[in-house]
């Protein structure tokens, strides 16, 4: 798989157009369970981010950057941030979004999106 | 015990030569300022005096490290460990923590131990950065080995600093060095290392006078207590 | 429905109990909030625990069944009631809705959690258990990460500033070396966390934002009451406590799916409930225990109860107004940040505190002056299950 290509499903609701991910048995705003699935597109935009330090078992780097980025067909996600710090952040800028591993479990390997500042 | 001179030039290892570490002031979270300064072979005794009610407390592995330090202290003090140096923090003239290191050659440093006797103040912390200021910034130094004996210790260097892994031996034994170089010091020094030069003359009057000791109770009752974090 | 007071309330020091078990921290607590009810052999009826982590933490399951046995309440009614950070609040409300439904007449509520029992990576990793398993969890997601991304939208939003929250910081610090209970029994000072240059060192980013001291500890705890109906309590002869107010709102699992992230709904619609139900205003009550995990929500949850306008919690903090004797003490007992925060105990600790103050038993330096109403809010999750409780004296 490439890395541009972003593999998460997220659901509109056919009935009032709500975006939802994840995935809910029914709209969180009309209540039907009738859905289209839908990819993320295109770039995102940062919404907000942290640079959490004293992270869980399974993480052994000194921090790690994660924020929620909204694509521009209005799926919001959370992933990790590719930056050396948060220096280089703002809410609002363009990101751009990547499928690769996020985490080791079981020495396997956990895909999800990263978000890449677009400089 | 009467020392026989001539048989201790053959027992006393060589020492490299060691500019002094100039003593710095650090203000804690709670305000209050800690010296930190380098002990003198005759200051061993004193710091002991804080160091033995520590071997017999088993959290955080205090037990180990404290009993550990108390020998390498007892070296320092007897001549037996090579370019040994002791660092320690007095707050109001207390005892509040010790580090302690060698120089393994005129490049590389040996880490030894790093004990904390006040805690929830980041006292462990500062001293053991101002083990490493002294390594690269006085003694010049390449490197520093270092092991954690506590997931703590490890959590403070291998992950903040963050430490390089080796598969170099360390000299206490346990499990593979990790590594402090110029390079990585340098970049963690604004974000890890504290204090202010030079010390205000009553302060460090205060601290030179006497090393003051909390009586066990209290030292066990500060790292063990309900209240340890 | 009968209405309900809380006749014994009971906490054991929070700190860090190596040589407790999670069962005997339980334990002891009970005994406190029975024999400061007065109980003697009187039956308890029923027994709720809040607990969020025994599974995972102790490997231990039932717990409740177990404490019953350990007090010897048998053959009492007894469950574990899991709602995270909430669980205390949540087993108050069955020990509340029981006695109020008329089916029990005694229940013993008993909130408690031994966390440092596993070093902070395991720690950290289990309270993140209850984020998102797969949209969130994966990435590595902590709650102090979920509360500094949601400061930074409510500084940017709200004009909350680091000024706001190092007030919240040092007023519950000094607060709590003043509470025997308080796991951090310590002081801070300004210039140490703040304007000195040591302090970049000495209070680093946690979770940006938030700064090491924004954030609470990682504790052992319980605390416990009794509850039971109002005319019972009333013929003992001695103040006592009613619950006037209870309410409990929801929200999205995730961050990303609320339409405002900055709007905590759950708050507002959980102090809502308990207010209307307790016929208050935010105004009428004279001390409030927030959950202040991170030093911002104490900030935002004091906006959305509506002590003070959005924007203007800040403000509040810094200026005193939160402070005992301004014009809502909140967090007199030193609140999460220095009591300390064993999961499943701080929503009943919360009421433990009130209770104190609504007895007019603290000591000056912490008693607000004639205390007459209390709230508490008790947040689950990251805001994403959230009760609320109003309290009042009931004079003898």
């Amino acid at each position: 798989m490439k890395k541009r290509e972003i593999p998460i499903i997220a659901f509109k609701c056919k009935k009032c157009g709500r975006i939802h991910y994840p995935f809910h048995d029914r709209c969180l705003t009309c209540l039907s369970r009738d859905f289209e699935k839908i990819h993320p597109q295109g770039n995102a935009k940062l919404l907000t981010f942290s640079a959490i330090f004293n992270l869980p078992w399974g993480f052994d780097q000194r921090f790690l950057i994660i924020g929620i980025a909204e694509f521009e067909n209005k799926v919001k996600v959370m992933g990790q941030i590719k930056a050396d710090s948060i220096d280089e952040l703002q809410t609002g800028m363009t990101v751009l979004p990547t499928w690769e591993p996020v985490r080791v479990k079981d020495g396997e390997n956990i895909y999800g999106v990263k978000f890449e500042p677009i400089k | 015990m009467p020392v026989d001179m001539e048989l201790e030039m053959f027992l006393r290892p060589k020492q490299y030569p060691m500019p002094p570490y100039p003593p710095k002031m650090i203000t804690l979270a709670n305000g209050k300022k800690m010296v930190v300064r380098q002990a003198k072979r005759e200051d061993v005794p004193a710091i002991l005096k804080s160091v033995h009610p520590c071997m017999f407390i088993k959290r955080d592995y205090y037990d180990i490290v404290s009993a550990r330090l108390y020998g390498e202290l007892l070296a320092f003090y007897y001549h037996r460990s090579k370019s040994q140096f002791v660092l320690m923090g007095q707050v109001d003239g207390f005892l509040v923590g010790v580090v302690n290191s060698r120089m393994e050659n005129e490049k590389v440093g040996m880490s030894y131990h790093t004990l904390a006797i006040d805690r929830g103040l980041r006292i462990g912390s500062h001293l053991f950065a101002a083990k490493m200021e002294y390594h690269m910034e006085y003694l010049n130094q390449e490197s520093v080995l270092i092991v954690a004996e506590s997931p703590i210790g490890f959590r403070r260097w291998m992950v903040e600093y963050p430490l390089e892994a080796t598969t170099i031996p360390h000299e206490l034994g346990g499990g593979d060095s990790y590594q402090l170089t110029r390079d990585i010091y340098f970049k963690a020094k604004p974000r890890l290392v504290a204090g202010v030069r030079p010390v205000p003359q009553d302060l460090l009057d205060e601290a030179e006078a006497e090393i003051k000791f909390a009586d066990d109770d209290t030292i066990r009752e500060r790292i063990a207590g309900l209240k340890g974090r | 429905m009968r209405d309900v007071a809380i006749i014994g309330a009971g906490m054991i020091p929070f700190g860090r109990r190596d040589e407790d078990t999670l069962l005997e921290m339980l334990s002891y607590a009970s005994l406190k909030a029975l024999d400061d009810a007065g109980m003697g052999d009187k039956k308890v009826d029923a027994v709720y625990v809040g607990n969020m982590g025994a599974g995972i933490l102790q490997h231990q399951s039932s717990i409740a069944s177990s404490l019953v046995d350990r007090l010897s309440l048998l053959p009492a009614a007894a469950d574990v009631v899991e709602n995270g950070p909430a669980s205390g609040g949540s087993a108050l409300k069955n020990g509340f809705l029981a006695v109020a439904s008329g089916y029990y007449d005694y229940v013993l509520v008993v909130g408690g959690e031994k966390m440092r029992e596993v070093t902070g990576w395991r720690a950290t990793d289990f309270v993140a258990t209850m984020t998102h398993p797969e949209v969130e969890y994966p990435y590595g997601i902590t709650l102090p990460g979920m509360a500094g991304m949601f400061t930074q939208l409510y500084m940017e939003k709200w004009g909350v500033t680091r000024e706001h929250l190092l007030a919240v910081t040092l007023k519950n610090q000094e607060m709590g070396a003043l509470n025997p209970y308080a796991h951090v029994e310590m002081t801070l000072s300004r210039d140490g966390i703040f304007d000195s240059p040591d302090a970049v060192v000495n209070n680093p980013y946690a979770a940006s934002p938030l700064h090491l001291y924004d954030l609470c500890p990682v504790s052992d705890g319980a605390a416990a009451v009794i509850l039971c109906p109002l005319d019972v309590a009333k013929k003992r002869g001695k103040a006592c406590v009613q619950i006037v107010g209870f309410g409990q709102a929801t929200d999205t699992h995730t961050l990303q799916e609320r339409e405002d992230p900055t709007d905590l709904k759950a708050v507002t619609l959980a102090s809502q409930q308990a207010l209307e139900m307790a016929k208050l205003k935010p105004s009428d009550i004279s001390v409030a225990e927030l959950h202040d995990a991170f030093t911002i929500l104490e900030i935002a949850e004091s906006e959305h109860v509506g002590f003070f306008k959005k924007g203007e919690g800040g403000k509040a903090a810094a200026a005193g107004k939160t402070r005992l004797g301004g014009q809502i003490p909140i967090n007199v007992s030193g609140g999460l940040k220095a009591r300390g925060h064993p999961v499943g105990g701080t929503g009943v600790a919360q009421v433990v505190d009130i209770v104190f103050q609504l007895r007019h038993e603290l000591p000056e330096n912490r008693q607000v002056k004639d205390a007459k109403t209390g709230l508490t809010i008790n947040f689950g999750g990251f805001g994403n299950n959230v009760t609320c409780f109003v309290l009042k004296r009931i004079e003898p």
